[in-house]
């Protein structure tokens, strides 16, 4: 950790890969530390059912805040469209909860609960509902095509998703 | 024409209105005893005008609207101010004056607040905080930067000369005037945005500028205004302080009150559960309660109407009953867009009036040149500024539009009327500049932003129902960016949204909510339901039509279609059970009928269920308790889960038959698979008991479609039709077989039924718990190139020779057949198919049943393994496709 803090080309080379100035890189591993305890990586993530590591190192960590890099201006068409892709795929990893590269009715059936468990009034039951609605939805939509389906979904959506609230990310 | 037209309308009404207040003025002579008849006109007059003039100015309206062609080009405003300008000319020309022109008080204070309302209240309120501080830099820097340049600038052509002396004005009062004009007039913005229909980013900024201004515009002008009135020798340094802190008052105060009145809305409505019939009235009155109070405190009155509608509508939608919700939302929109007409009309009159105004070119000019160019000046700069902090920039076309998009309108126009002409010698020049300012604004720029947006490619706002997914995903992503700012560190606008959310859930919402409605009360929930409910409602509507737009639209039997749609529920009733029709169907072997008979089953099955609940829903949508209410609405709720997987399963069906449905955008990465696997299902169908014309026009049409899809889609589409075609006379004599075959008439009735077996169909695999049948629907989701994948499955399938689950492999085997794999073994599946599929009409109908009583899950369940079926059986490699259709033949036979 000492070694990517100290040595400014490894700070360049986080910035080439994730596309950080060194002040955001600078800041974000002051906030790395903070949340690592001073430890080259955080660990005690809370450990998902498959695939996910229970630790991660700074690298890591860039790699995932970089996802929520607002789209700069100077980007052309192509690389506009690279970092969307990059962004949904980031977001379909994260519906996909064990990372077979599709999104199954029970995976976003969890993830409709967890976001209906702030209200306790609403069973499990209309999750399941709703899940089974907006996957019934996604299906007509895409016409039985499964695996990208997420995808496809979020590429419809996310220009808004872009315009609206691209991540708004510390600078 | 139009306009004579319009102007003729008018005559009688001038003429009517100008008669009678001559009369009163002489009754010189006494009253003649009893009069038969008495002429009251002087007692109604008041009403009667403000009635009559609605009335004109509604059928101006519709008018206006005869012609498409008019209207896309013109905006109504425009039209409105016109037939004003002709109104008062004739009212000019018969009374001699200038009348029923726009009183400032009348404006201010019933023709401006609905209009607020109207905006504040269905506000997108999420749409707006998040442009929140653009809107607000906008509207106070903005307005203040226009304000000052403007006046400065006027007062600087002045002092060069270029303003003719006749206009006595100092600094302030050109800076009076230059608040007054600067504001953007938020009806202005909306007449004319409305019809633009930009992006809603676009839209909310200058639409949330027009609006919040207002604070900025009432301070500015009452700061001069009082400036003016004291003499400028006097103003002291304190009043410039106090101007400025009054401006925090004004804004602050008004925001408040709103706030204030919107809370108290709210709770009102909270317990308004007996007496449901004054909840519109509720609504409206405590929003004009807000109005009335923040002006009367002189504090800035459309801030308060706004922030009361944007405070309020959560709590009061979730509180007030279903039918209240749309009476407040027609009421609002059809006093706003009233009052909007008037107030064009009124302002086209007023400007007929030469004795209030008095003209100067150079002021003229000079005025509207001015605020063009600083209105564009000052979104350049901020924008600029702007756009340092804006995660997604606004660009140069946004700013265009911005700038251009900037309307003055009658609130500058009532203002300027406000001013007083002994302390403001120059009144009626500034009436004349702003009249011309507004006329300008509206119509010149009111007119060209149209062709300006489509020429510079603006964003359009597309319009699109709410999607659940799109629900879904963006409470997730409100999610994810709330952690992730957490993770970083920085508190941000989502972090700061996030914690309001959760105060608002957790006291807010107890507060003000019913307690029923705060329990369930749950945005994507809500949207879930309302969809639902729409669904439903379209499909009542429809009399159950949804699923026969699958069949009925089928391309060979256009003429019958009426007649099949009308005589369902009868045949329903008349026949009683599939044994009819399948009598008829076997007289007629290989008719059209056949497959009008299967078209009939299909809506049979379907709609099982609906000709009841059709009935019941419109006999007792008045009389009905609220409890049977309720209970019905649940029950529209279940059974629109169900017709929500038909319809879905008809998209599909449809592909090959109609283009009535909506394919909805697809991606051009659909399997080409499906569509083709279920072009040949279809056509299978109609091949084997149709001529060949039908197939023609099912190509035809396919390919027609297609032309949106890719050229690769096309092809295979293509492919699939072939195969088809080939297939023809096996099918054909397949149908004979089956024909003569038969033993238990109703099978006939299903080979066309896919989507009755679809309904049941395999998906169960996963869970298992409900009958298990191998559907074509399966087949049609494999793909063309697992077609080896498939041929292995269907000869496990022979090898099992499980009866009940042969309809399915022969239709499925059809695709292959080209191919040359499998012919032999299709017609000895013939006979067993009918048992098999015969069973679904039963179980289906249980099903229906089953549902409302409510038992909600267990359909829920059922409609959603299609999806999971799919998804499994797209992407399974040929092998394990095999092992699992195995598996489904297994079920199917136990079954």
């Amino acid at each position: 950790m000492g070694a990517a803090h100290s040595a400014s080309e490894e700070v360049r080379e986080l910035e080439g890969k994730t596309g950080f100035s060194s002040d955001q890189i600078e800041q974000l591993h002051r906030r790395f530390k903070q949340l690592s305890g001073d430890q080259p990586t955080i660990r005690n993530l809370r450990k998902g059912p498959s695939g996910l590591a229970d630790e991660i190192n700074f690298e890591d960590f860039l790699t995932i805040m970089s996802y929520f890099r607002p789209i700069d201006t100077t980007m052309d068409e192509e690389q506009v469209e690279l970092s969307r892709k990059e962004k949904l795929r980031f977001l379909f990893h994260m519906y996909d909860s064990d990372s077979d590269g599709r999104i199954t009715l029970e995976e976003y059936r969890n993830v409709v609960e967890e976001l209906l468990s702030g209200n306790p009034h609403i069973e499990k039951e209309s999750a399941r509902s709703i899940a089974d609605g907006a996957m019934m939805e996604a299906a007509s939509v895409c016409m039985g095509q499964m695996i990208w389906q997420g995808i496809d979904i979020e590429t419809k959506m996310h220009v808004r998703f872009l315009n609206m609230e691209t991540m708004a990310l510390c600078h | 024409m139009l306009r004579a037209a319009l102007s003729l309308l008018a005559l009688p009404l001038a003429g009517a209105a100008e008669e009678p207040t001559q009369k009163p003025e002489s009754p010189g002579e006494p009253p003649p005893g009893l009069e038969l008849f008495r002429w009251q006109w002087h007692e109604v007059e008041a009403p009667y005008l403000v009635a009559l003039w609605i009335l004109v100015a509604s059928l101006a309206k519709i008018v206006f609207h005869l012609s498409r062609k008019v209207t896309s080009l013109v905006p109504e405003s425009c039209l409105l101010i016109l037939l004003g300008l002709v109104l008062g000319g004739i009212v000019l020309a018969v009374a001699k004056k200038a009348e029923y022109q726009l009183e400032p008080g009348t404006f201010f204070l019933f023709l401006l607040p609905p209009i607020v309302l109207d905006s504040g209240y269905f506000m997108p309120s999420r749409l707006f905080f998040d442009n929140l501080g653009a809107i607000l830099t906008y509207a106070v820097v903005g307005t203040l930067w226009n304000a000052f340049t403007t006046g400065a600038a006027l007062w600087g052509l002045q002092q060069a000369g270029l303003v003719a002396p006749r206009v006595q004005a100092g600094l302030l009062d050109f800076l009076l005037f230059g608040s007054l004009i600067s504001a953007v007039d938020p009806v202005a913005v909306l007449a004319v945005f409305e019809e633009v229909h930009v992006n809603e980013t676009l839209f909310i900024i200058v639409f949330g500028e027009s609006l919040l201004n207002d604070a900025v515009t009432v301070v500015l002008y009452k700061v001069c205004n009082s400036f003016v009135e004291m003499g400028s020798a006097n103003v002291q340094a304190t009043d410039y302080l106090k101007g400025v802190a009054s401006l925090f008052v004004v804004s602050l105060g008004g925001a408040a009150v709103g706030l204030v009145f919107a809370f108290l809305l709210a709770l009102t409505t909270r317990f308004t559960k007996r007496v449901r019939i004054i909840e519109p009235l509720l609504v409206f009155l405590l929003a004009y309660a807000a109005y009335l109070t923040a002006e009367m405190a002189s504090l800035s009155a459309i801030l308060a109407v706004t922030m009361c509608g944007l405070g309020c509508k959560k709590y009061v939608e979730a509180n007030i009953s279903h039918k209240s919700r749309t009476t407040v939302k027609y009421t609002m929109k059809t006093l706003a867009s009233c009052a909007e007409t008037v107030i064009f009309m009124l302002l086209g009159i007023s400007a007929v009036d030469s004795s209030k105004w008095a003209w100067d070119s150079g002021l003229v000019l000079g005025t509207l040149i001015f605020i063009l160019f600083f209105r564009a000046l000052g979104v350049v700069l901020q924008t600029w500024v702007l756009n340092q902090f804006r995660l997604v920039p606004l660009d140069k076309i946004d700013q265009v539009v911005m700038s251009y998009g900037g309307l003055r309108g009658a609130v500058a126009f009532a203002l300027v009327i406000l001013l007083d002409r002994t302390k403001v010698p120059a009144k009626d020049y500034f009436v004349a500049t702003t009249i011309v300012v507004v006329f300008f604004t509206v119509i010149v720029q009111g007119l060209t932003i149209k062709p300006l947006v489509k020429w510079l490619k603006v964003k359009r706002s597309e319009h699109h129902k709410p999607t659940l997914n799109q629900e879904l995903h963006e409470h997730t992503f409100d999610h994810i960016l709330a952690a992730v700012e957490d993770v970083v560190g920085h508190h941000g606008y989502h972090y700061w949204r996030d914690r309001w959310e959760q105060f608002d859930k957790k006291y807010l919402s107890q507060l003000l909510m019913r307690r029923s409605a705060y329990r369930i009360r749950d945005q994507i929930w809500d949207v879930y339901y309302r969809l639902n409910i729409r669904d439903a409602i379209s499909f009542v509507d429809q009399g159950g039509h949804v699923l026969s737009s699958t069949g009925l639209t089928l391309p060979s039997m256009p003429s019958r279609n009426s007649v099949a749609e009308t005589s369902v529920t009868n045949l329903l009733r008349e026949s009683g059970s599939g044994a009819c029709l399948d009598l008829q169907v076997i007289d007629t072997v290989r008719s059209g009928r056949d497959r009008e008979d299967a078209v009939m089953h299909h809506l049979l099955c379907g709609g099982l269920y609906k000709p009841r609940r059709r009935y019941k829903a419109s006999c007792s949508r008045h009389f009905i308790s609220e409890d049977a209410q309720e209970r019905q609405d649940k029950e529209v709720f279940q059974q629109n889960m169900k017709r929500r997987l038909e319809s879905f399963k008809s998209t599909k069906h449809n592909i090959c038959f109609t283009k009535s449905k909506p394919r909805p955008r697809k991606t051009g990465r659909r399997k080409d698979g499906v569509a083709n696997a279920e072009a040949t299902n279809g056509k299978h169908r109609g091949l084997g008991f149709q001529d060949t014309a039908a197939v023609i026009l099912t190509v035809e049409s396919e390919e027609e479609e297609e032309e949106s899809d890719s050229s690769e889609t096309e092809k295979e589409d293509d492919e699939g039709i072939i195969f088809v075609a080939r297939a023809t006379s096996e099918v054909l004599q397949e149908g004979k077989v089956s024909g003569s075959l038969e033993v238990c008439p109703s099978p006939r009735i299903i080979p066309p039924s896919p989507t009755c077996a679809e309904k049941e169909l395999p998906w169960k695999s996963g869970q298992g718990d409900l009958a298990v049948y191998v559907s074509s629907e399966t087949t049609k989701i494999v793909p063309v190139d697992m077609q080896t994948g498939w041929n292995q499955s269907i000869s496990s399938l022979e090898s099992l020779a499980s009866p009940p689950c042969n309809q399915a492999p022969i239709l499925t085997c059809l695709p292959p057949h080209p191919r040359g794999t499998e012919e032999p073994q299709v017609p000895l599946h013939l006979p067993s198919d009918p048992r098999s599929s015969f069973a679904f009409p039963p179980s289906l109908a249980k099903a229906g049943r089953s549902r409302s009583e409510s038992s909600a899950d267990l359909p829920q369940q059922q409609e959603l393994q299609p999806l999971m079926g799919h998804k499994d059986h797209t992407h399974l490699s040929p092998g394990t496709a095999t092992s699992h259709w195995c598996i489904q033949f297994n079920r199917g036979s136990r079954l």
